[in-house]
């Protein structure tokens, strides 16, 4: 069995599941159509795409939601996606929400204690995690200054100030929801999520930030699937090949980087062997990782994964009326 | 040796992280058995080097040395030498 073949096959009866699933669940909540924001990644736009064909370009309305800190290319690419699709599209910059929460300043405070060579008018910041395959080693976030794209420094961050940065950063996505549903209710339409399953099972979202949606199409989908979509679809080649990002540090910062920790494909085949209870040896036939690499790196996934079980987690109830 | 592991132990104990009759096995995954999660280990991290006016190496940070009394003991003691 070629994992990457089972990823990648029937991609046309994905993509009209997917369709089918999105009409479906508009029409139930009795809504008009969606919106979606638009990154200029590729998620956003498969999602972007499969809305169209299913439900019109009018029915469809695409938010471009850069702040300071992102990349040009991310406005650029989703506007780009968005004209070519027809669909009306607004940006709204979420900059000026921040500032009023002043988080760009308690950021730099904490970059600036962790870094004391950091200056924010020479330096761009990325916050990433070891590579798993090629250290082995646990979740230990750095901070990494860059200067002229050239990295020059990096720095172990104190929990307090993980915490503390991941709660700031976590209010751009948050910014982008409150944002996304002030369209969204005026013109009643639901607002359509593009997690996939990768990011779904390593936590890789916001709570009520990109994961504050009324529908969530393509988590059931890997990453390497949205790739396949996105090629079926006939998405922009610039956006497929882009590196995927959250966006949200001034020095353009991966998911390999900070999320997965190991290239895509690797990845998604270890999820895909965990999910499936393939045999070790088959993972390794598959991936070409050492059987003990193999066996570690499932350990590291099952960890990430119960670790950011809350973040899946939808408000528990206390049933007293059963 | 046995004062950082009964320090380790202690600030697990007083931090919440497990209960104060829990008895811990040298071999014992602090992940695997639930004490302690990612950011748990970062915490575990700051204590480990603030007490120990040490800074822990990128290539120590792996499960071998973190995960478990021994790995623990063993990393803090060769750092500290």
């Amino acid at each position: 069995m070629q994992i990457m073949n089972e990823l990648t096959r029937d991609i046309d009866e994905v993509a009209l599941t997917l369709r089918h699933f999105i009409k479906e669940k508009i029409a139930g909540f009795k809504k008009k159509g969606a919106v979606i924001g638009v990154s200029g990644g590729v998620d956003s736009a498969v999602i972007l795409a499969l809305c169209v064909q299913e439900l019109g370009a009018e029915n469809v309305f695409g938010l471009l939601l850069p702040e300071k800190e992102s990349a040009p290319s991310s406005t650029v690419l989703g506007e780009e996606i968005c004209k070519s699709l027809g669909v009306e599209y607004e940006e709204v910059s979420i900059s000026p929400i921040l500032e009023a929460l002043d988080i760009y300043n308690k950021k730099d405070h904490i970059i600036k204690r962790t870094c004391p060579e950091y200056d924010p008018n020479i330096h761009e910041t990325a916050l990433v995690l070891p590579d798993f395959l090629k250290t082995g080693a646990v979740n230990v976030p750095y901070l990494k200054l860059f200067k002229n794209g050239e990295e020059i420094a990096q720095h172990r961050l104190k929990a307090s100030d993980y915490l503390e940065i991941i709660g700031l950063q976590g209010v751009k996505q948050r910014s982008r929801m409150i944002v996304q549903y002030m369209y969204a209710e005026k013109k009643n339409y639901i607002v359509c999520g593009a997690t996939n399953k990768t990011e779904l099972a390593l936590g890789q979202l916001v709570k009520y930030g990109d994961g504050g949606v009324d529908i969530e199409p393509m988590a059931d989908c890997y990453k390497t699937q949205v790739y396949a979509l996105a090629k079926y679809l006939n998405v922009n080649e610039e956006i497929i090949k882009r590196a995927p990002s959250a966006d949200t540090w001034s020095h353009y910062t991966s998911d390999q980087d900070f999320y997965w920790r190991m290239p895509i494909e690797i990845m998604d085949q270890l999820l895909y062997g965990k999910d499936h209870k393939l045999s070790l040896e088959m993972i390794e036939k598959n991936t070409g990782l050492a059987r003990e690499t193999i066996e570690n790196a499932l350990k590291h996934i099952e960890r990430v994964e119960a670790a950011t079980e809350y973040i899946r987690t939808a408000p528990p109830t206390c049933f007293i009326n059963r | 040796m046995e004062n950082i592991k009964t320090s380790i132990v202690n600030y697990l104990k007083d931090n919440s992280f497990m209960d104060k009759n829990t008895e811990l096995e040298d071999s014992d995954s602090l992940t695997q058995s639930g004490i302690i999660d990612s950011i748990g280990l970062l915490e575990l991290l700051d204590y480990i080097s603030e007490k120990y006016s040490i800074e822990i190496p990128e290539d120590m940070l792996i499960p071998e040395n973190l995960d478990s009394l021994h790995g623990l003991t063993n990393m803090i003691t060769s750092l500290t030498k």
